[in-house]
Order: structure tokens, then sequence, then C-alpha cells
């Protein structure tokens, strides 16, 4: 490693360990690498500024505040509940009744919004009191919920895979990545109901809810306009009819047609609030995009991808092994990394050593997603983990212990991912996408 | 001084809200028109994401700080959480002027060069013919906000630790 990298990683750490918001602490280091690299503070001043407003001109970026917008709206007005009760009459019955209902609704509301933290604030918001109230542990029910809402990610429509697209240049299509995810999606979210199932067994939690097929089939019609917004946005993109962004502002159209007009839990007057809330988090957001790509161009400047890329392969050229190596370097630096950032700076990095191993570059992505959701769940830099003990008013240091088992099902999920393409190939392959 | 730096921030942040309000609005409309043009009038626009582009880097960078008044933005809060409460005020003094430093540096200095190397080229947006200059003064913009919150924010807590000083030595 030369000496503008050493300082760039070891200014980072400490940055981050100060609590400098994480996008100030990439725009730092990456400003006084570039400085040294470049020789002149001022150009490096100009570069950064310049590589922070082309990053975020996009077209494609855009269905993001879309879909943190639509989120909200479907959050407070109503369509979490109902598909909520929709799981209850599906999979209630099953052992640890309300916990496979989390998971469930997890998973159906990943597939109308794109965001998992939205998932962890709306689903978690009524089901973990709705858990307490039926005994279940407080910190087993924020763990599931967190891991839970990660699936969201995987199953389609999803912000991340939009950022995977924008950084892989044009490799990878968004219609391809979302229908890439659905499959690991489901098998993640399997993977939890499992782990969730053995667990209530095994401590006598909570109680099973068997609903008459009259009460699931009322269930499904309350929902159903809920859902038809799945096959409105899904089914637009995927049969070319608009782009992932005209989408994302049609699901912004609809659930607010749904939410103040037909179920009118959202006031016209709470509209101004809304907006305000998915802009501060869209900036929040878009900043760390910003200064993610700056610190992924002098990265890129400094060749470093290569520099790593010989390492790998110099260490082993055992595909399988390499595979595992980079899910393990991707861990490690999950965990004190925020999705977005992390896609963005580690995607060009690996990208040398996935070409040279001819892996499909959407099968990647997903793997790459895979990987971060359990970042997203783990201290010290975990959103989900920290939004579910902020929604199940408990602590980090308690739920942490209680995320393991649902750790190693989610590690079960990648590793089947990571081998066996043909989880995330197989229904792209299906519907002619490439 | 420190009060009317108080209020002036507070001004500024309501002002900034509801541009942001409005901006956001204006996007959602700006693409539905795109798709509505594009089905129902089978005249698809020439425009509409174009400004989409150029609303969301404003949307972006005022966002951005109104999200540093508001401390929505990310951060590890583990270790100086273990601080004791004078060290954390110390800690956060560091930190505002770190986040000052860097909107001063990149955003505002940075961004100035951006914005006059941008103009002297004369690149202009294809359909609206807008000088990109101007869509890039979002950066130096926000940078003077983000530098004025900061200072403020420092100024703030550099108060709270002389009153806590002072009522320990008496």
């Amino acid at each position: 490693m030369n000496s503008p990298m050493l300082v760039l990683v070891l200014l980072f750490c400490g940055l981050l360990a100060l609590n400098v918001p994480v996008a100030v602490a990439i725009g730092l280091s990456t400003l006084a690498t570039a400085a040294l690299a470049m020789g002149s503070f001022e150009i490096a001043a100009a570069t950064i500024a310049q590589r922070m407003a082309t990053g975020v001109y996009s077209f494609s970026l855009l269905a993001i505040p879309f879909f943190i917008l639509s989120g909200l709206l479907m959050g407070q007005g109503g369509i979490a509940r109902r598909l909520t009760d929709l799981a209850t009459a599906l999979v209630g019955r099953f052992p640890g009744g309300l916990a496979q209902v989390n998971v469930l609704s997890c998973m159906l509301f990943g597939a109308v919004s794109g965001s998992a933290a939205a998932a962890v604030s709306s689903i978690g918001g009524f089901i973990v009191p709705e858990m307490q109230r039926q005994k279940y542990n407080r910190e087993f029910s924020v763990a599931l919920t967190v891991t839970g809402a990660t699936t969201g990610l995987l199953i389609p429509p999803s912000n991340i895979m939009i950022v995977y697209a924008l950084v892989s240049g044009g490799a990878v299509s968004i219609t391809a990545l979302f229908l890439a995810g659905i499959v690991p999606g489901i098998v993640v979210g399997l993977l939890l109901m499992l782990t969730a199932a053995v667990l209530c067994r095994r401590h006598g939690y909570g109680e099973r809810v068997v609903l008459p097929w009259s009460a699931t089939w009322r269930a499904f019609r309350r929902a159903f306009l809920s859902l038809l917004l799945v096959a409105i946005v899904l089914g637009g993109i995927l049969s070319g009819a608009f782009t992932a962004t005209e989408a994302a502002a049609i699901a912004v159209a609809y659930s607010f047609v749904l939410s103040v007009v037909i179920y009118r839990e959202v006031k016209p007057r709470d509209l101004p609030g809304i907006l305000l809330q998915a802009g501060v988090t869209t900036a929040v957001v878009f900043f760390l995009i910003a200064t993610s790509m700056a610190m992924s161009w002098i990265l890129t400047l400094e060749e470093i991808p290569q520099a790593i890329g010989a390492g790998l392969t110099g260490l082993t050229d055992n595909p399988l092994l390499l595979l595992l190596l980079i899910n393990l370097l991707l861990l490690a630096a999950g965990t004190f990394m925020d999705m977005t950032p992390a896609v963005l700076i580690f995607t060009p990095i690996f990208w040398p050593v996935v070409q040279k191993l001819g892996m499909d570059p959407v099968h990647f992505g997903i793997m790459l997603i895979a990987n971060l959701c359990i970042g997203l769940c783990t201290p010290p830099v975990g959103t989900c983990l920290f939004v579910g003990c902020g929604v199940g008013k408990t602590s980090i240091a308690k739920v942490t212990p209680a995320t393991l088992p649902f750790f190693v099902a989610m590690t079960v999920g990648l590793l089947l991912i990571t081998y066996v393409p043909g989880l995330s190939l197989w229904l792209p392959a299906l519907l002619g996408m490439k | 001084m420190l009060r009317f730096l108080i209020q002036f921030k507070n001004g500024l942040n309501r002002v900034l809200e509801g541009v942001l309000i409005l901006l956001m609005g204006l996007l959602v409309l700006d693409v539905l028109w795109q798709v509505a043009s594009r089905y129902l009038l089978r005249r698809p626009s020439s425009w509409t994401d174009e400004l989409a582009t150029l609303l969301i880097i404003w949307v972006a960078m005022l966002g951005a700080s109104v999200a540093f008044i508001r401390q929505s933005h990310l951060g590890v809060d583990y270790f100086v959480g273990k601080l004791p409460p004078r060290a954390r005020v110390w800690s956060e003094l560091v930190v505002y002027a770190l986040v000052g430093f860097f909107a001063g540096a990149v955003l505002l200095f940075g961004g100035i060069q951006l914005v006059s190397l941008t103009l002297l080229t004369n690149q202009v947006s294809p359909a609206l013919g807008v000088k990109m200059g101007h869509v890039y003064l979002a950066l130096p913009v926000s940078g003077v906000f983000i530098v004025v919150f900061a200072v403020e924010a420092f100024l703030e807590r550099l108060a709270s630790l002389r009153a806590g000083s002072k009522e320990a030595s008496r």
C-alpha cells in the first residue's frame, strides 16, 4: 500500500471513531489523499467538488427519492398494516405465528418499497408492540424485524440495486437486477422464518393464529389494492412500459391516491411534512453517494482495484476460495460502512477480480447486496439496527446477541447465493433478460 | 452575538425546509408529467428528465444542509458514547470544526472553482439551455449554509463548555 492510501484508510477510520458524519469522513479522507497524490490542495478540492456534482447528476438515481417518498406514504397510510393483516392470515398458523407474520410482512413491504429502514420503522412500529403483548421476548422481536427487513433490498424494487447499476457504468441493467433479486430474497426470508420457528418452539414463544378461510379472503381483498402496486411497478418496468424512475414516480402517485383518497389515513395537511422528511432522507443518501463517488475516483486513480485484484489472485487461484475471501472482506467492511458507500466503493475494487473469474455482473451484484445486508444489522454502523432499536425502545447492546441466530441464517443464504448462480440468474434468463 | 446567530440559523432553516418541500413536489410532478406526456399526449416531453436531474442536485445539496441541522447524517456514536461528558463535548467541537472545514474547502472553495471553470467553457444543458455553471452553484451555496450551521453549533457547544466550567469552579 502506498503512502496516500495509508493516509486515506487511517484518516477515514479515525474520523469515523470520532463520530464525524460518514459522508464527511469519506469526503475529508478523499480530500487529504487527493491533495497528497496531486500535489495541490486547490486542484484536489475543485476535482472533488466536480466528482460530487456529476456523481448525483443522473436520471436513474432519481428513482431513489421517489421510492423513499412512496415508502413514507405507505408506512403512514395504512398500506403496511393491510399487508401485515394479509401475512397474519397466511402464515399466522405456523409455529411462532407472529414471528412468521413479521418476516412475511417485511418481504411484502419490501416488494412495494425500496428501502429496508422504511420496512423496519413501518412494519416494526406496530408488530413489535403486538409481539410484546403475546409475550415474545423484546430483543428477539427487534432482531427478527431488523434482519427480516433486509430481504426488501433483494426483493424489487430496491434502491441499492439502482446504485449498483449506476456504478457498474451500464454493464448491468436495473431490470435484470430486479428480476435476479426475487428468488434470493425469498430464500433468505424462508431461512429467517425457519430459524424463527425453531427458536419460538424452543423458548415456547407465541400462539398460533388460525383464521377461518373467510377471514383470509377478506384480508386478501383489503390488501388487494396495495398488492396491485407491486404488479404496476414491476410489471411496468419489466414490460418496458416505463423506466425504473418513472415507475417510482407512479408508485408515489399510486400510494398518494391510496393513502390520502381511498384509505384516508394521511391528511392533506400532513403532506408538506412527508415531502420534507423524504427530501432530508434523500439528501442524506445523495450526499453519501456524492462523496463516495469522489472516493471511488481517487481509489481508481491510485490503481487500488488492480493492486487488490493482484493481491487476491496472488493468494489463491481457486475461484471458490476467492469468492469466500471477497465475501469475508465485504462482511468486515459492512460492519463499519453504510451500504450505499460500500457498494459505490467496493464494486470498482472487486470488478477486475470478478471479471477474471468470469462471474456474471448481475450475480455479483446480488451477492454484494446479500452480503452487505448482514452489515446493516451489525454495530458499530448498522442503519437497520439503529432504526430497530429506536422503534423497539431497546439498546444495541441488548439486541446484538439476539441477532446471532439470524446472522447464521443470513450467512447460509449468502453462501447459497454465492455458490449457486442459478438462484440469481434463472429468472432473468427465463424472461429473456440476457 | 450567539443569540443572534441562533435566531439566524432557525430562520434560515425554515426557509430551506420550505424550498426543499417545493423542490420535492416539483420533482414528482415533473416525472409524472413525463409519463403522462408520453402515454396520454403521445408526444414525449423533451425537457422533463433534464429538469429532474437539475432539481435533484439542489435537493441533495440544500437537503444536506438541513440534514446537518437535524443531525440526520449517519455517524458512529459508539466510541464517543463511552467518553465522560466533558470529553464528549470536546469531541463534538472537533466534529463541528471538521464539518465546517469540509464544507468550506470542498463545497464552497472547490465549488466556486467548479462553477467558474464550467461557466468559462460555456457548457449548457441541451434541452433547457441552462448554463451548467449555474446548476453547480448548488455546491457553494449549500457550502455557505453548512459553514454557518457548523460555526453556530461550535459556538453553542463552546458556550455550554464555559458555563459548565464556571459551575464547577464555584
